[in-house]
Protein backbone atom coordinates (compact mmCIF):
# COMPACT_ATOMS: atom_id res chain seq x y z
CA UNK A 1 0.00 0.00 0.00
CA UNK A 2 1.18 3.37 -0.99
CA UNK A 3 2.21 4.95 2.58
CA UNK A 4 2.61 8.26 1.86
CA UNK A 5 -0.34 9.55 4.12
CA UNK A 6 0.48 7.09 6.84
CA UNK A 7 1.16 9.95 9.14
CA UNK A 8 -0.41 12.99 7.74
CA UNK A 9 -3.99 14.08 9.20
CA UNK A 10 -5.73 13.24 5.78
CA UNK A 11 -8.94 15.97 5.69
CA UNK A 12 -11.88 13.68 5.04
CA UNK A 13 -15.55 14.09 4.75
CA UNK A 14 -17.17 12.15 6.84
CA UNK A 15 -19.10 9.92 3.91
CA UNK A 16 -15.21 9.16 2.78
CA UNK A 17 -14.05 8.70 5.84
CA UNK A 18 -17.02 6.18 6.65
CA UNK A 19 -16.09 4.17 3.61
CA UNK A 20 -12.87 3.39 4.13
CA UNK A 21 -11.12 -0.24 3.30
CA UNK A 22 -10.87 -1.98 6.86
CA UNK A 23 -8.28 -4.66 6.78
CA UNK A 24 -7.33 -7.09 9.52
CA UNK A 25 -3.54 -6.24 9.81
CA UNK A 26 -0.95 -8.39 11.73
CA UNK A 27 0.99 -4.84 12.66
CA UNK A 28 0.23 -3.01 16.14
CA UNK A 29 -2.92 -1.80 15.18
CA UNK A 30 -5.49 -4.36 14.81
CA UNK A 31 -6.87 -3.25 11.77
CA UNK A 32 -5.69 -1.44 8.52
CA UNK A 33 -7.77 1.82 7.01
CA UNK A 34 -7.11 2.67 3.15
CA UNK A 35 -8.41 4.79 0.50
CA UNK A 36 -7.84 3.65 -3.07
CA UNK A 37 -4.85 1.86 -2.08
CA UNK A 38 -3.64 4.50 0.15
CA UNK A 39 -3.02 3.53 3.70
CA UNK A 40 -4.39 5.93 5.93
CA UNK A 41 -4.18 6.19 10.02
CA UNK A 42 -4.98 9.85 10.98
CA UNK A 43 -7.72 11.84 10.12
CA UNK A 44 -8.96 15.46 10.28
CA UNK A 45 -12.80 15.95 10.00
CA UNK A 46 -14.80 19.04 10.96
CA UNK A 47 -18.67 19.86 11.78
CA UNK A 48 -21.73 20.10 13.79
CA UNK A 49 -21.25 18.59 17.60
CA UNK A 50 -24.87 16.62 17.36
CA UNK A 51 -24.51 14.42 20.37
CA UNK A 52 -22.34 14.00 23.71
CA UNK A 53 -22.15 11.04 26.41
CA UNK A 54 -19.69 12.00 29.04
CA UNK A 55 -18.43 9.69 31.31
CA UNK A 56 -16.21 11.70 33.85
CA UNK A 57 -12.66 10.31 34.34
CA UNK A 58 -13.37 7.93 31.68
CA UNK A 59 -14.02 9.22 28.04
CA UNK A 60 -16.28 11.98 26.23
CA UNK A 61 -17.98 10.21 23.27
CA UNK A 62 -19.08 12.51 20.66
CA UNK A 63 -20.62 12.93 17.24
CA UNK A 64 -19.77 15.44 14.60
CA UNK A 65 -21.91 16.00 11.83
CA UNK A 66 -20.57 17.24 8.56
CA UNK A 67 -23.98 17.14 6.47
CA UNK A 68 -22.70 14.18 4.48
CA UNK A 69 -22.37 11.78 7.90
CA UNK A 70 -21.90 11.45 11.67
CA UNK A 71 -19.11 10.43 12.36
CA UNK A 72 -18.18 9.01 15.88
CA UNK A 73 -15.79 10.31 17.81
CA UNK A 74 -13.83 8.94 21.18
CA UNK A 75 -11.87 11.43 23.49
CA UNK A 76 -10.01 9.39 26.27
CA UNK A 77 -10.27 10.77 29.96
CA UNK A 78 -8.94 8.28 31.75
CA UNK A 79 -5.16 9.49 31.31
CA UNK A 80 -4.67 9.39 35.18
CA UNK A 81 -6.26 5.84 36.16
CA UNK A 82 -4.75 3.93 33.00
CA UNK A 83 -1.60 1.38 33.21
CA UNK A 84 -1.17 2.65 29.66
CA UNK A 85 0.34 6.34 30.80
CA UNK A 86 2.09 4.27 34.42
CA UNK A 87 5.35 4.25 32.74
CA UNK A 88 5.42 7.96 31.97
CA UNK A 89 6.22 11.19 34.26
CA UNK A 90 3.20 12.00 36.33
CA UNK A 91 3.75 15.71 35.30
CA UNK A 92 3.41 14.87 32.16
CA UNK A 93 0.38 12.38 32.33
CA UNK A 94 -1.19 15.57 33.95
CA UNK A 95 -0.40 17.61 31.46
CA UNK A 96 -2.30 15.28 28.86
CA UNK A 97 -5.11 14.55 31.15
CA UNK A 98 -5.75 18.16 31.61
CA UNK A 99 -5.61 19.03 27.87
CA UNK A 100 -8.22 16.16 27.50
CA UNK A 101 -10.65 17.90 30.19
CA UNK A 102 -10.06 21.18 28.58
CA UNK A 103 -11.04 19.48 25.23
CA UNK A 104 -14.22 17.72 26.85
CA UNK A 105 -15.68 21.11 27.95
CA UNK A 106 -15.68 22.55 24.67
CA UNK A 107 -17.06 19.95 23.44
CA UNK A 108 -20.73 21.01 23.39
CA UNK A 109 -23.75 20.70 21.25
CA UNK A 110 -24.16 22.65 18.44
CA UNK A 111 -20.55 24.08 17.88
CA UNK A 112 -18.61 23.89 15.25
CA UNK A 113 -15.44 21.46 15.83
CA UNK A 114 -12.33 20.52 13.72
CA UNK A 115 -11.14 17.56 15.42
CA UNK A 116 -7.72 15.51 14.44
CA UNK A 117 -7.08 11.92 15.79
CA UNK A 118 -6.05 8.45 15.20
CA UNK A 119 -8.66 6.34 12.44
CA UNK A 120 -9.84 3.56 14.61
CA UNK A 121 -12.39 0.89 14.21
CA UNK A 122 -15.26 -0.24 16.87
CA UNK A 123 -18.06 -2.42 16.25
CA UNK A 124 -17.12 -2.46 12.14
CA UNK A 125 -17.76 1.00 12.39
CA UNK A 126 -14.84 3.98 11.78
CA UNK A 127 -14.81 6.45 14.31
CA UNK A 128 -11.76 9.15 15.31
CA UNK A 129 -9.66 8.49 18.44
CA UNK A 130 -9.36 12.09 19.51
CA UNK A 131 -6.26 13.76 19.54
CA UNK A 132 -6.84 17.58 18.86
CA UNK A 133 -9.85 19.20 18.97
CA UNK A 134 -10.08 23.00 18.42
CA UNK A 135 -13.41 24.82 18.12
CA UNK A 136 -14.05 27.10 14.66
CA UNK A 137 -16.22 30.52 15.57
CA UNK A 138 -15.92 31.61 11.42
CA UNK A 139 -19.18 30.63 10.10
CA UNK A 140 -17.43 29.73 6.88
CA UNK A 141 -15.11 27.26 8.26
CA UNK A 142 -17.10 24.54 7.10
CA UNK A 143 -17.51 25.96 3.75
CA UNK A 144 -13.53 25.71 3.15
CA UNK A 145 -12.97 22.52 4.72
CA UNK A 146 -15.67 21.16 2.23
CA UNK A 147 -13.99 22.32 -0.65
CA UNK A 148 -10.16 21.60 0.57
CA UNK A 149 -11.69 17.89 1.08
CA UNK A 150 -12.60 17.69 -2.20
CA UNK A 151 -9.54 19.52 -3.85
CA UNK A 152 -7.27 17.50 -1.63
CA UNK A 153 -9.45 13.92 -2.66
CA UNK A 154 -9.50 14.90 -6.43
CA UNK A 155 -6.43 16.06 -6.94
CA UNK A 156 -3.86 14.00 -4.40
CA UNK A 157 -5.80 11.25 -2.22
CA UNK A 158 -8.05 9.77 -5.13
CA UNK A 159 -4.99 9.01 -7.43
CA UNK A 160 -4.83 5.19 -7.11
CA UNK A 161 -1.65 3.03 -6.47
CA UNK A 162 -1.42 -0.88 -7.09
CA UNK A 163 -3.23 -2.52 -5.19
CA UNK A 164 -0.30 -4.87 -4.29
CA UNK A 165 1.60 -1.68 -3.13
CA UNK A 166 -1.40 -1.24 -0.76
CA UNK A 167 -1.31 -4.71 1.12
CA UNK A 168 2.14 -4.73 1.72
CA UNK A 169 1.99 -1.60 4.01
CA UNK A 170 -1.01 -3.64 5.70
CA UNK A 171 1.54 -6.29 6.53
CA UNK B 1 -29.10 8.47 23.65
CA UNK B 2 -27.88 5.91 20.80
CA UNK B 3 -25.45 6.91 18.85
CA UNK B 4 -26.36 4.87 16.09
CA UNK B 5 -29.22 6.10 15.76
CA UNK B 6 -28.17 9.62 15.27
CA UNK B 7 -29.16 10.80 11.66
CA UNK B 8 -26.64 13.12 9.49
CA UNK B 9 -28.60 16.39 8.45
CA UNK B 10 -28.32 16.38 4.70
CA UNK B 11 -26.86 19.71 3.36
CA UNK B 12 -29.99 21.57 1.53
CA UNK B 13 -31.31 24.88 0.42
CA UNK B 14 -35.11 25.63 1.23
CA UNK B 15 -35.21 25.86 -2.39
CA UNK B 16 -34.54 22.16 -2.62
CA UNK B 17 -37.69 21.71 -0.58
CA UNK B 18 -40.52 21.67 -2.70
CA UNK B 19 -43.15 18.89 -2.32
CA UNK B 20 -41.96 17.28 -5.67
CA UNK B 21 -38.44 16.83 -4.32
CA UNK B 22 -37.28 13.28 -2.68
CA UNK B 23 -36.31 15.38 0.50
CA UNK B 24 -39.81 16.71 1.17
CA UNK B 25 -41.14 13.83 3.43
CA UNK B 26 -41.40 13.14 6.97
CA UNK B 27 -38.54 12.06 9.02
CA UNK B 28 -35.87 13.38 6.64
CA UNK B 29 -32.66 14.66 8.30
CA UNK B 30 -31.88 17.86 7.24
CA UNK B 31 -29.53 20.92 7.81
CA UNK B 32 -30.88 24.50 6.61
CA UNK B 33 -29.59 27.74 6.41
CA UNK B 34 -31.54 30.79 6.33
CA UNK B 35 -32.10 34.38 7.64
CA UNK B 36 -34.63 34.50 10.53
CA UNK B 37 -37.79 36.35 9.75
CA UNK B 38 -39.73 35.81 12.34
CA UNK B 39 -40.27 34.14 16.12
CA UNK B 40 -42.93 33.76 18.38
CA UNK B 41 -41.20 33.32 21.92
CA UNK B 42 -44.72 31.33 22.99
CA UNK B 43 -44.65 28.33 20.21
CA UNK B 44 -40.67 28.65 19.50
CA UNK B 45 -41.58 28.38 16.38
CA UNK B 46 -39.16 30.38 14.19
CA UNK B 47 -39.42 30.95 10.00
CA UNK B 48 -36.36 31.59 8.15
CA UNK B 49 -35.90 32.80 4.44
CA UNK B 50 -33.39 32.32 2.04
CA UNK B 51 -34.37 34.38 -1.40
CA UNK B 52 -37.98 34.11 -1.48
CA UNK B 53 -38.46 30.85 0.25
CA UNK B 54 -39.15 30.27 3.86
CA UNK B 55 -39.45 27.64 5.98
CA UNK B 56 -41.01 27.02 9.74
CA UNK B 57 -38.98 25.90 12.39
CA UNK B 58 -39.49 24.25 15.85
CA UNK B 59 -37.24 25.06 18.04
CA UNK B 60 -38.35 24.47 21.46
CA UNK B 61 -35.43 21.31 22.04
CA UNK B 62 -32.90 24.25 21.66
CA UNK B 63 -30.93 25.53 24.41
CA UNK B 64 -28.22 28.50 25.11
CA UNK B 65 -29.30 30.10 21.48
CA UNK B 66 -31.19 33.18 21.55
CA UNK B 67 -32.77 34.77 18.27
CA UNK B 68 -32.52 37.85 16.51
CA UNK B 69 -34.50 39.00 13.57
CA UNK B 70 -32.26 39.77 10.47
CA UNK B 71 -29.94 37.40 11.88
CA UNK B 72 -28.27 33.83 9.56
CA UNK B 73 -28.97 31.15 11.38
CA UNK B 74 -28.68 26.99 10.47
CA UNK B 75 -30.36 23.81 12.08
CA UNK B 76 -29.99 20.55 12.03
CA UNK B 77 -33.71 18.75 12.37
CA UNK B 78 -36.02 16.17 11.36
CA UNK B 79 -38.76 17.25 8.88
CA UNK B 80 -42.74 16.82 9.35
CA UNK B 81 -44.50 17.06 6.35
CA UNK B 82 -48.28 18.23 7.49
CA UNK B 83 -51.44 16.95 5.07
CA UNK B 84 -51.38 20.35 3.91
CA UNK B 85 -48.08 20.09 2.51
CA UNK B 86 -46.69 22.34 4.88
CA UNK B 87 -43.71 21.44 6.44
CA UNK B 88 -41.97 22.21 10.03
CA UNK B 89 -38.64 21.20 11.25
CA UNK B 90 -38.03 19.74 14.54
CA UNK B 91 -34.83 21.52 15.41
CA UNK B 92 -32.37 20.00 17.42
CA UNK B 93 -29.23 21.48 16.59
CA UNK B 94 -29.49 24.89 16.14
CA UNK B 95 -26.40 28.20 15.46
CA UNK B 96 -25.92 31.27 14.75
CA UNK B 97 -24.18 31.80 11.09
CA UNK B 98 -23.95 35.52 10.61
CA UNK B 99 -21.16 36.41 8.49
CA UNK B 100 -21.67 33.18 6.75
CA UNK B 101 -21.02 33.64 2.72
CA UNK B 102 -23.99 32.37 1.04
CA UNK B 103 -23.08 32.34 -2.36
CA UNK B 104 -20.17 30.14 -1.46
CA UNK B 105 -21.79 27.86 0.41
CA UNK B 106 -24.54 27.60 -2.02
CA UNK B 107 -21.68 26.70 -4.43
CA UNK B 108 -19.94 24.68 -2.41
CA UNK B 109 -23.45 22.37 -2.00
CA UNK B 110 -23.18 22.12 -5.88
CA UNK B 111 -19.56 20.95 -5.69
CA UNK B 112 -20.45 18.92 -2.86
CA UNK B 113 -23.07 17.02 -4.61
CA UNK B 114 -20.49 16.31 -8.09
CA UNK B 115 -18.04 14.97 -5.80
CA UNK B 116 -20.74 12.98 -3.88
CA UNK B 117 -21.87 11.81 -7.53
CA UNK B 118 -18.42 10.67 -8.41
CA UNK B 119 -17.56 8.99 -5.48
CA UNK B 120 -20.40 6.85 -5.68
CA UNK B 121 -20.07 6.26 -9.64
CA UNK B 122 -16.04 4.91 -8.45
CA UNK B 123 -16.73 2.83 -5.69
CA UNK B 124 -19.55 0.92 -8.24
CA UNK B 125 -17.18 0.20 -11.09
Amino acid sequence: MDPKFQYTHVKLLAFDLLSLLQTPSFSSDPICFSRLGKSLSRAEILGLVTSREHKPNKFLKFTIDDGTGCVSCILWLNQLASPYFSRRSPPDVRLIADVATHFASDIKIGVVARVRGRITSYRGVVQITVSDVVIERDPNAETFHRLNCIKLARNYYGVAAPLNAAVETCY
Amino acid sequence: MAFSAIKSGELVTLNDLHPSSPLFKNGASLRVTGKLQEYTVETAIAIIADGNKILKIDTQHLRDLSFRIGSVYQFIGELVVQPDNEAILQARVGRNVDGIDLNLYHQSLQVLRQFQADHLKNSTI
